[in-house]
């Protein structure tokens, strides 16, 4: 509603609106839904569908909790109704509930507004309001989805009849003045196109032809290029134009008109229209941007310069994620994370002063006692109790082995029911217990602070998830599912019966962290990471800072880099805490997250560093290339060779007359299937600069697709208001160049003439690929994995960006992908925020739930740690198997390698398995 | 074969925690009512899964196995 103040001391009023229903009491049973009698299109699928007033956005919602919508309420619209309030079984319906306005001190302000889908309804030649078989793709997103309004089912809304040929139609909504005045480029649309376009094809088991109508098909991103190849190899077939208008069949089918690249008009039919309509910002959004006081940019995203591209114009807010710029979900978690460190930053004196800490008992010791099971019945309200005979499921849990006491709650994970359990855990002695209720992944954490509480191990628990599997999906068979209640129970008791207390390694946590390559993205790791309080070791092989960022002249956004670069080396320099090691290079690596110990070799002495994380930002080279004549005249350059001429003087922009730009050199080729992401732009930034000097210079670019994505497409439109000529070639035709005496003959094949143009140039741009260092070495040091094509592989592409598999061990830069100069900072940015939630703890608990190699029946033959994908096995002394518990995720691959069967794990030992296989039936 | 309409066959499920798990939740949540004769078994993932725990599952007489992850 409101912010006042200043950097580290803001004064946000904000105001909750009243969601009718107290979420301490919800259960999120649904009972308020089933009973609403409301029906109300449901935002979730697109409105392909219904919910009702009282609802859950999603079933992944967390958390997991109901909502009354007030407008659409009867209740509150009309005041009769309040069946929800009536059949809720913990009374958690309050109507009473009023917006509240709280007011919080903070010190920084993060806005993850995000965007809104582009809505083609005004967008009149494509008749998205009046052709009910037109859809967005949000729309065939959820069409597509198993929790869709067709539960995945491909069908057309018209109808409901399966489509047998579908069209995407791209840059609706992005790319585009006339219609709705968004000149940017919306970066995702491609990509979602082509996913959709290959799930829609799985769907309908080949009975769908699809195809794609694009202009530029911009598949930049980590794995993109081989997403979009093998959509080609699958059959999605790919026309470059842009449709003009749709027509709608008298079958409801539709027919559209499009002109071929070669000028010819064309006309195909399809029985359905998929619109890959673009981001924006929302008005309300904008609203909100005014009230923050923070720039935007002429596209309405927000202003951000590129060396520190989390910072809004105002200091102390900072941004993340679509509204930053349109981008998909890898950049958004990455940049979330970067805004963390960015508004941490500052704050890092204040760091865990409102964490409280929990008093734990310590656990009896209870290995070797007989089982006493304990078994809590949960009715979960009628959600259980409803379909299941829940009396009868605890009478039968009484007959078996080692249970010697048996409950049935209303609600067992009520916080006095939490409380009574615990007392009878020590009043009957218990020392294994049992919850029959919901799920382990929303509640066991829940019960086993229970079980703690009463002094008892935590991993002396075991949940039979008789809600979620059972009363909830087998409602119309009352007796079938007690039945498999008392088989879920049964089992889950044979488990308990043999479940043994582990015990959580704890690992002291060293607060230093090693940043490996002074690139421009280990220059900001190490100089955040510093700020933030933290003894940094920064280590460069080369004699000097910088990295690839000393050959480049300009970001995207014009900013001098250099000047950048001197000023960052400068503060680096002068920052306590961080030390630089020039000239370096690891000799070995020894530890695991909190303790690292790496040996280095710098100015012929060694050292070891001891440090609690590490990031790996050693960037990547330009690929010198072997074709265009380059290395046979010496105006054939590279682009950080054009930058490095042009900043040194040796090229001068306003003597250019004609220059020729060549894409796509060494990328989306058959030994580097992937885009260099950074190229495209480069070439259109050194286009403008040359035109900018001498208006009067021919330039071309010879380009495959244009991928200026995002608010890039702008240079683009500027290049070609500048008259800067873009001509398209294709890969199976690529130009040539010749080098005749001082000149240079580049000649291509124009696409719309079909014949060849000649052109003489004086210098000739190549835009090189940027290729990986491919460091086996130092992947194999920290046991992190490398992909195909030699970047380091992230834990998880869209959601853990940053990390490794192996924790304590983060990644930023060029050693990831290509990226532009912005991306590799937030990059940075994000590894640092990552490694600071290691960083700031004192000590880490390890999970219990770690193998165990019994060595008596370890042959030594190397199976597990081949197959273990922590690398957390090794081979000891004696050529045994050894477990590093730090390492360990718990995944068993190794138990279930073993021929000996020497390693178990514990918690799901071998024994635990059969003896719930045992007690299947 | 004999007649296979009545044909209850009885599966044991070995769901991966961190998804088919999950997903068999989210069918409840969004009540899918599927047959009450699956039961399922919690492995920390597939990989856990020894071709032990199927042999074993068949030899207690269930009529299918199905491994998720």
């Amino acid at each position: 509603m409101d912010i006042q103040g200043e950097e580290g001391d803001f004064k946000v009023k904000v105001v909750s609106h009243p969601r009718y229903i107290d979420m301490a009491k919800c259960i999120a049973c649904g009972a308020c839904a089933e009973k609403c009698p409301k029906k109300v299109p449901n935002e979730y699928n697109e409105k392909l569908d219904k919910r009702k007033a009282a609802y859950v956005q999603y079933a992944q919602a967390v958390p997991l909790k109901y909502a009354i919508d007030e407008p659409n309420c009867i209740y509150l619209q009309k005041g009769k109704c309040k069946a929800c309030e009536k059949f809720c079984p913990t009374g958690a319906v309050d109507f009473e509930q009023k917006e509240v306005e709280r007011e919080m001190q903070v010190g920084s302000v993060i806005v993850s507004a995000g965007f809104k889908a582009f809505d083609p309804t005004g967008y009149s030649a494509y008749e998205y309001a009046r052709f009910p078989n037109v859809v967005t793709a949000l729309e065939f997103e959820r069409i597509l989805a198993a929790s869709g309004p067709w539960m995945g089912h491909l069908v057309r809304p018209g109808d409901e009849a399966a489509p047998k040929r579908i069209a995407f139609l791209q840059c609706v909504g992005s790319r585009d003045m006339n219609t709705c005045d968004h000149p940017y480029c919306s970066s995702v649309c491609c990509m979602y196109a082509l996913k959709e376009a290959t799930i829609a094809m799985e769907h309908a088991h080949g009975g769908l032809d699809v195809s794609i109508f694009f202009m530029d098909m911009r598949t930049t991103g980590k794995d993109f290029e081989r997403y979009y190849e093998k959509a080609k190899k699958q059959g999605v077939e790919f026309i470059r134009s842009r449709v003009h208008t749709i027509a709608e069949k008298p079958d409801k089918g539709l027919r559209i008109e499009y002109a071929t690249e070669k000028g010819e008009i064309k006309i195909d039919e399809y029985d359905m229209v998929v619109l890959s309509h673009g981001l924006e910002v929302a008005p309300e959004t904008i609203e909100l941007a005014k009230k923050l006081d923070i720039e935007l940019t002429s596209s309405a995203f927000t202003a951000s310069d590129s060396f520190s591209p989390v910072a809004t114009s105002r200091p102390g807010i900072y941004v993340c994620g679509a509204l930053n710029g349109p981008k998909d979900i890898p950049y958004s978690v990455m940049e979330a994370s970067a805004a963390a460190c960015a508004a941490a930053g500052k704050l890092s004196a204040a760091r865990g002063s409102l964490v409280k800490h929990k008093e734990v008992p310590k656990a009896l010791d209870v290995a070797g006692d007989t089982p006493r099971i304990g078994v809590f019945v949960c009715s979960c309200g009628i959600n259980i109790a409803g379909v299941v005979d829940v009396e009868a499921v605890a009478e039968y849990a009484r007959s078996l082995p080692y249970v010697s006491f048996v409950t049935n709650n209303l609600f067992t994970c009520s916080q006095d029911t939490q409380d009574k359990m615990a007392e009878v855990i020590k009043e009957q002695n218990l020392n294994r217990v049992v919850v029959a209720a919901c799920t382990p992944r929303t509640h066991e954490p829940l019960f086993q602070e229970t079980l703690q509480a009463a002094g008892l191990n935590k991993y002396l628990f075991d949940m039979a998830n008789i809600r979620n599997q059972d009363s909830w999906v087998h409602a119309g068979e009352p007796e079938k599912a007690t039945e498999k209640a008392k088989d879920l129970v049964r089992m889950a008791i044979a488990k308990a019966a043999l479940l043994q207390p582990l015990q959580e390694v704890r690992l002291s946590v060293n607060p230093a962290a090693l940043v490996i390559g002074g690139g421009i993205a280990g220059m900001n790791a190490a100089l955040n990471l510093a700020q933030q309080g933290f003894e940094t070791h920064l280590l460069e092989r080369d004699t000097q800072l910088g990295g690839n960022a000393r050959l480049i002249r300009s970001t995207a956004q014009g900013e001098d880099v250099a000047s950048y670069l001197k000023d960052l080396t400068a503060k680096l320099e002068a920052q306590d805490g961080l030390q630089i090691h020039l000239g370096a290079a690891i000799k070995d690596v020894d530890g695991f997250v909190g303790n690292f110990k790496t040996t280095l070799a710098a100015d012929g002495a060694e050292k070891t560093i001891e440090h609690g994380v590490t990031i790996i930002a050693i960037g990547a080279s330009e690929y010198k290339p072997a074709e265009y004549a380059y290395g046979q005249h010496p105006k054939v350059m590279t682009h950080l060779e054009m930058d490095a001429a042009f900043m040194n003087g040796e090229l001068d922009p306003a003597r250019i007359k004609n220059a020729v730009f060549i894409q796509c050199v060494g990328s989306r080729e058959p030994e580097r299937p992937y885009c260099s992401k950074v190229c495209c732009t480069h070439s259109v930034e050194s286009a403008i600069h040359i035109k900018d000097h001498n208006p009067d210079a021919q330039v071309v670019i010879l380009y495959r697709d244009m991928r200026t994505f995002g608010e890039r497409e702008l240079l683009y439109k500027e290049a070609r208001s500048k008259g800067v000529l873009f001509m398209r070639y294709d890969v199976e035709n690529k130009p040539r160049v010749a080098a005749e005496g001082d000149k240079l003959i580049v000649t291509a094949t124009d696409h719309v003439l079909g014949r060849d143009i000649v052109i003489e140039a004086d210098v000739v741009g190549l835009a090189s690929a940027i290729v990986s260092h491919r460091a086996e070495d130092l992947a194999q040091m920290f046991k992190v994995p490398l992909d195909e094509d030699g970047w380091f592989l992230e834990a998880h592409q869209k959601l853990r960006p940053v990390d490794f598999a192996t924790d304590g061990v983060f990644m930023c830069g060029l050693a990831h992908y290509p990226k532009p100069i912005e991306e590799a900072v937030a990059q940075a940015q994000a590894a640092v925020s990552r490694a600071v939630t290691v960083l700031s703890r004192k000590e880490m608990y390890l999970s219990g739930t770690v193998a165990v190699i019994d060595q008596s029946k370890c042959v030594g033959c190397g199976v597990c740690w081949t197959v273990c994908p922590y690398q957390a096995i090794s081979e000891d002394e004696k050529g045994l198997a050894v477990v590093n518990e730090a390492l360990c995720k718990g995944c068993g691959t190794c138990v279930a390698s073993c021929r000996s069967g020497a390693p178990n794990l514990k918690g799901f030992t071998t024994q635990d398995v059969m003896a719930q296989i045992e007690a299947l039936l | 074969m004999s007649d296979t309409s009545n044909f209850q066959p009885r599966i044991a499920a070995f769901l991966c925690n961190w998804c088919s798990y999950g997903a068999a939740d989210l069918a409840g949540v969004s009540r899918l009512q599927y047959p009450p004769l699956v039961q399922t078994i919690r492995i920390p993932c597939t990989g856990r899964m020894s071709p032990k725990f199927i042999l074993q599952a068949f030899r207690k007489g269930v009529d299918g196995v199905w491994v998720s992850g």
